[in-house]
């Protein structure tokens, strides 16, 4: 599949500057003033692009830049403000002005059925956005007081924003993790934009590991996940009565996950005296973490085969390898359950996102019996972080989950390469 | 003959000897065996319209019934042939493939009953007996059909599990084991009801006398609310033990029905607790499930038995064969115990006329026939036909009147 042709450029180095974090919001002003004018006018010049690509069958040059400008703006206030960004953004929108950038299309011919029913086609995309995607995109005004954007407002870029500007206050750096969730989100809400602003005909693609192809990835974690994931055949039957054929799975797993707390509870007494988790309940977690992602991605639909009831490894196409009892760090046990706040934060934004993508993952496997490639790896992506934070809470390892879409072992990657 | 055949003919005898046992104190019954119902004609006990909407309501029901079920039968073969080709949707070992196959084949069948569901939902719209909407009906279906794959997945948990360790014998434990749930069931149903105190004083009162005479004393009245849902007046008896109690209908006290027959009513009901039915109830169902389960392992033998997911499909339809086979014994065990009840109530009251006025009124508000068809009613009445009971008003009037004049 040829590359998506709105590409996200990621050049920001992670050094951020605590003062302008701490006045990040107040020194945005002037920018959200000139963007919602900007807003205004791209309403009405949207209206205008539609009926001339509508038309002639492609973009008029002139307006095709003016969006181009816009969509490139959205981009570098979002990451501005998400903390993705340090550098104060300039206000025309140019391209290779600013660390996050984004590469449009020259204006191209576009399939006139596409372009009449754009705003129909993107129901979908901006649905997505709105649960995983950057405030890029085109804010619309209602009421008096409140506003929506098109483009996203997403839980995920505002959950990395706020635990980012704590973190960057006090480190003076951007956790690497947190910024590449917010730019792929960013990343994904240029393209809904980019879009519905007829910039381009293709259709947003939400798959993590393109949006962030030239960000380098982040170290191994210990919680990885393993298995097929070309595999995107889908089952019809069992897509349609998917959350019903779940019910005896969650019902287990929520019986299994009340011993699991009490379990962990004893792991954390456990853990702190010895240093090392007991290796019989660490063996009862990890089954529960790992039965935990096969269910979630059965009922997600980002793997297709019933699971098993035991969590065992090796039995499900979506899987997950989990660390062997080790030492872990006293301090960090002690205080696991504030440290595992801000991963929680993050996990709740991203488990949101899995049932968006899952719903529309439904839609599409009951109409081509099988998934679609973005969403597959946009679920993967929000399964394997939650299996690294439980991991983490239920004291299976001590190492932080790490919030970048990216996967970081290199033997992994292939499992997640465009087919 | 040899030696084994004659032994396991020799079991057979004393099983089948053991279950008529059963089967004979568990159909035995208050209403005097020497009882004949008189002859009742339901032309002059009825206005002809009426007679005519509830025949043309019944034909209707009936046929979507039997389409229904037979559209369940092909569904549920075409499953048992080919249905065990899911088993490649399945990550979950034996018993979870059988799980999954199970709620497949319910969720198949629960399509191909949707058109009849509808149809069904739009004739009682039409008659005005029900008030639930398409698309409630539809969603509440789906709930349900969810509530049903949990209750299967126990079911074959139980099956597959004693099938992976006993083998061909699993039906001898796991009878007992569904025997269990049941008497739960029964036992539990009445907490998960929604219902409030009858509020009417001198129902109340009338029901507490009514309690002593049947022996049933303490026995709660409770009102269930359902006229959102329905029109249709009813009431059961239901729970054991503690949680034993009467429930009525909201629609029952809708200003239809006179302080006599709702008496009737309550006598009725404490008269299936005075007798035990649900108890019964569960006897019956043990007496049923033991040869059902043999024979669901019998047939299942030839795809490797319980303990293999392949004879899932195959085992649905099974029981949804012996189900059907077995409606015209469930629907006569069913009769028996409800005309043992209406005798308790007339016994209870003393009052066969507003028993008659009772029954009498169902034919308007239900737009049930008043003498159905024969095989209407060996397959689908699991009560006494209207002009039974209407009969057995009668016949209790002339056993009541002779017994006083006997000296």
């Amino acid at each position: 599949m040829d590359a998506h042709p709105v590409q996200l450029v990621v050049e920001d180095d992670l050094a951020r500057s605590r003062l302008t974090v701490f006045l990040r919001l107040l020194l945005a002003i002037p920018h959200l003033i000139w963007l919602f004018l900007w807003t205004l006018l791209t309403i009405l010049l949207a209206v205008v692009t539609w009926a001339a690509t509508l038309v002639r069958g492609r973009p008029p040059a002139g307006l095709h830049r003016f969006m181009c400008s816009y969509v490139r703006y959205q981009v570098h206030l979002s990451s501005y403000l998400a903390l993705a960004a340090n550098p104060y953004p300039p206000f025309n929108g140019e391209e290779g002005t600013y660390t996050i950038d984004v590469r449009l299309p020259e204006p191209a011919a576009q399939a006139r059925w596409k372009t009449l029913v754009r705003i129909f086609l993107a129901l979908p995309a901006l649905l997505l956005s709105s649960a995983f995607g950057g405030s890029g995109g085109v804010r619309f005004l209602y009421g008096s007081h409140r506003s929506s954007s098109l483009g996203g407002g997403g839980a995920l870029v505002g959950a990395c924003a706020i635990l980012g500007w704590f973190a960057s206050l006090v480190r003076g750096r951007m956790p690497k993790g947190l910024r590449d969730a917010g730019a792929y989100g960013i990343g994904y809400s240029a393209q809904v934009a980019a879009y519905l602003l007829f910039v381009t005909d293709r259709y947003p693609n939400a798959d993590p590991t393109a949006m962030l192809a030239g960000v380098e990835r982040p170290p191994e974690h210990v919680v990885r996940l393993v298995g097929d994931a070309h595999d995107l055949h889908r089952s019809r039957v069992t897509v349609f009565f998917r959350i019903l054929l779940a019910l005896p799975h969650i019902i287990w797993l929520t019986l299994w996950g009340v011993a699991a707390v009490f379990a962990a509870i004893a792991n954390w007494f456990v853990t702190l005296v010895r240093g090392t988790p007991a290796a019989s309940l660490h063996r009862f977690l990890s089954g529960f973490v790992r039965y935990r992602l096969h269910v979630y991605a059965f009922a997600s639909l980002a793997a297709n085969p019933f699971p098993a009831f035991g969590g065992r490894a090796g039995t499900y196409p979506l899987d997950l390898e989990l660390p062997a009892p080790a030492r872990q760090n006293r301090w960090k046990t002690g205080f696991r359950i504030v440290l595992v706040l801000p991963a929680a934060i993050v996990n709740g934004a991203l488990g949101w996102g899995l049932v968006v993508a899952g719903f529309l993952t439904w839609f599409a496997a009951l109409a081509r019996g099988s998934a679609p490639w973005g969403l597959r790896n946009l679920m993967a992506y929000a399964l394997r972080y939650d299996a690294q934070v439980n991991a983490y809470g239920l004291l299976l390892t001590d190492v932080y989950p790490h919030a970048s879409p990216l996967e970081g072992a290199a033997e992994q990657l292939a499992a997640f390469d465009e087919p | 003959m040899t030696a084994r055949a004659a032994g396991r003919l020799a079991l057979l005898v004393v099983l089948a000897a053991v279950w008529s046992a059963a089967a004979y104190f568990l159909w035995g019954s208050q209403v005097p065996s020497s009882l004949r119902l008189p002859h009742v004609d339901v032309r002059q006990l009825f206005p002809a319209a009426q007679l005519r909407a509830a025949s043309s309501f019944g034909r209707f029901t009936t046929l979507d019934w039997a389409l229904a079920e037979l559209t369940q039968l092909v569904v549920f073969s075409l499953y048992a042939w080919r249905g065990g080709r899911f088993a490649r949707e399945s990550a979950a070992g034996p018993i979870g493939t059988g799980m999954l196959l199970g709620m497949i084949g319910f969720a198949l069948v629960w399509i191909s009953q949707l058109p009849f569901g509808v149809l069904s939902l739009w004739w009682e719209r039409r008659h005005h007996l029900t008030r639930v909407g398409y698309l409630a009906s539809a969603f509440g279906n789906w709930l349900a059909l969810g509530s049903q794959f949990v209750l299967l997945c126990l079911a074959l948990l139980i099956v597959m599990g004693f099938a992976r360790l006993v083998g061909g014998w699993w039906w001898l434990p796991a009878a007992p084991v569904f025997v269990g749930l049941v008497a739960l069931s029964a036992f539990v149903t009445p907490y998960l009801l929604t219902t409030h105190p009858l509020h009417d004083a001198r129902l109340v009162a009338q029901a507490r006398v009514l309690e002593k005479t049947e022996h049933v004393q303490h026995t709660p009245i409770v009102v269930e609310p359902v006229h959102d849902v329905t029109a249709l007046p009813n009431a059961e008896a239901t729970g054991l033990g503690p949680s034993r109690r009467v429930v009525l209908w909201d629609t029952l006290l809708d200003g239809r029905f006179t302080e006599p027959e709702l008496r009737v009513v309550v006598a009725h009901e404490l008269g299936h607790l005075e007798r035990r039915h649900l108890w019964k109830d569960i006897g019956w169902y043990a007496l049923l499930a033991f040869p059902g389960a043999f024979v669901v392992a019998r047939l299942t033998r030839r795809r490797g038995g319980m303990g293999r997911p392949e004879a899932v499909p195959l085992a649905l339809l099974a029981i949804v064969v012996l189900d059907l086979l077995a409606l015209p014994l469930q629907n006569a065990i069913s009769r028996h115990m409800e005309a043992e009840a209406d005798w308790e109530a007339l016994q209870a009251t003393r009052d066969p006329a507003a028993a008659t006025a009772l029954f009498e009124r169902f034919v308007p508000t239900t737009l049930d026939e008043p003498n159905p068809s024969t095989w209407e009613y060996l397959l689908l009445e699991n009560h006494p036909t209207i002009e039974q009971r209407i009969a057995m008003a009668e016949a209790w009037s002339r056993y009541a009147t002779s017994a006083a004049q006997s000296p």
